[in-house]
């Protein structure tokens, strides 16, 4: 809440400026939000880098500094470059502080299963964030979820979280966060399945079109 | 070997290769993946290659998600055959793939062991790749 970052506005739009921009290490970004115009900004790399390292990481609330404007913003969305990680592109956010926002919430896995320790199974991770409501300052760094409990084929569901004070969880309660699996059985002959392998490469698959026009075609004849 | 069961045309064009992932670029399901840094088209067999070279490396353990499928045709004329005569009869089957698709994904084994298995399936591909996880890496 105390982060300020500074921002300059930006002038222009397309991609040659914003590759520029990227150039100087800053990042274009745009800030909008419910009764406000849109203002394109310019944000320095090292801040944004403070605030996504940050403990809060996305979810933090922080002010933005530009044309004497200071307002409470938080972090929409971002693009990263999917090979590099560079990121290319910021969407920032106006923030009521007495009004309540959706926001995403990581899921900590907290003990080791008693699947895991003794049955021989592997926790499979399937829900990994949390969609929650709440106000902007209520806004939990994580849910951290118990999963000691678990044995072989069971799984914990949003719907068994235990609730958060001043936060209402708006995902869906019968998504799976955790499930405790069994291992996949042994390989057993490889050499088998090698061959069939062979046997299928000269197979073509079925071709949905063809089907269809000698149906079309049978359907002709059996009219006339 | 992987292949559709159906299709809509029996044979396709070439296309392009052009940019970079659009879809496919982020690890949806396991912790840690391979990603590709490179355009190419992956062969159904290259495709098994790199699975079988997890799964053996992982002794079974954990689950593995294959992220890409064969979907593209590719036709060959026979040898020695001239020039024309209309094009060629399907051969094998690839996935266009480019640069920041994720390949494969594991989860449910220590971290050494999904790297190596990774390393292990990367040689058995025709392109430079990378390893991901879920852990926020270092921004740039």
């Amino acid at each position: 809440m105390n982060l300020t970052i500074k921002a300059e506005k930006r002038e222009s739009g397309g991609k040659n400026f914003a590759r520029r921009i990227r150039r100087e290490g800053n990042v274009p970004a745009i800030l909008y939000g419910p009764g406000t115009e849109n203002v394109p900004l310019v944000l320095k790399k090292r801040d944004l880098f403070d605030i996504l390292k940050s403990e809060t990481g996305e979810n933090t609330i922080f002010q933005v500094l530009y044309d004497k404007d200071k307002p409470d913003v938080m972090i929409k969305d971002y693009q990263q470059d999917v090979t590099t990680d560079e990121i290319l592109h910021v969407d920032l956010i106006h923030i009521s502080m007495d009004k309540e926002i959706r926001v995403t919430v990581p899921i900590i896995l907290t003990g080791d299963a008693v699947g895991v320790k003794t049955e021989g199974g592997f926790v499979e991770f399937v829900t990994r964030e949390v969609e929650v409501e709440c106000l902007p300052n209520d806004i939990p760094e994580n849910i951290s979820v118990d999963i000691s409990e678990l044995h072989l084929n069971q799984s914990i569901k949003i719907e068994e979280l235990a609730s958060i004070e001043r936060v209402k969880v708006m995902s869906d309660p019968n998504y799976v966060i955790a499930m405790v699996e069994a291992m996949a059985a042994e390989e057993v002959v490889e050499i088998e399945e090698e061959e069939e392998e062979i046997m299928a490469e000269g197979e073509q698959p079925e071709v949905i079109k063809k089907e269809k026009a000698e149906e079309e075609g049978k359907a002709e004849e059996t009219k006339e | 070997m992987l292949m559709p069961k159906k299709v809509k045309h029996r044979k396709q064009m070439r296309g392009r290769m052009q940019g970079k992932a659009i879809r496919g670029g982020s690890l949806s399901f396991g912790e840690y993946g391979l990603q590709a840094l490179e355009p190419c088209w992956m062969t159904a067999r290259q495709i098994e290659a790199g699975r079988v070279a997890i799964t053996r490396h992982a002794k079974r353990k954990g689950k593995l998600w294959v992220r890409v499928f064969p979907w593209k045709p590719i036709t060959k004329k026979p040898t020695e055959v001239r020039m024309g005569k209309g094009k060629g009869d399907p051969e094998f089957w690839v996935e266009t793939v480019k640069p920041g698709r994720i390949l494969y994904e594991i989860e449910g084994v220590s971290e050494q062991v999904a790297r190596r298995a990774m390393q292990l399936a990367a040689h058995k591909l025709p392109i430079k790749t990378r390893i991901v996880s879920r852990e926020l890496g270092e921004l740039r």
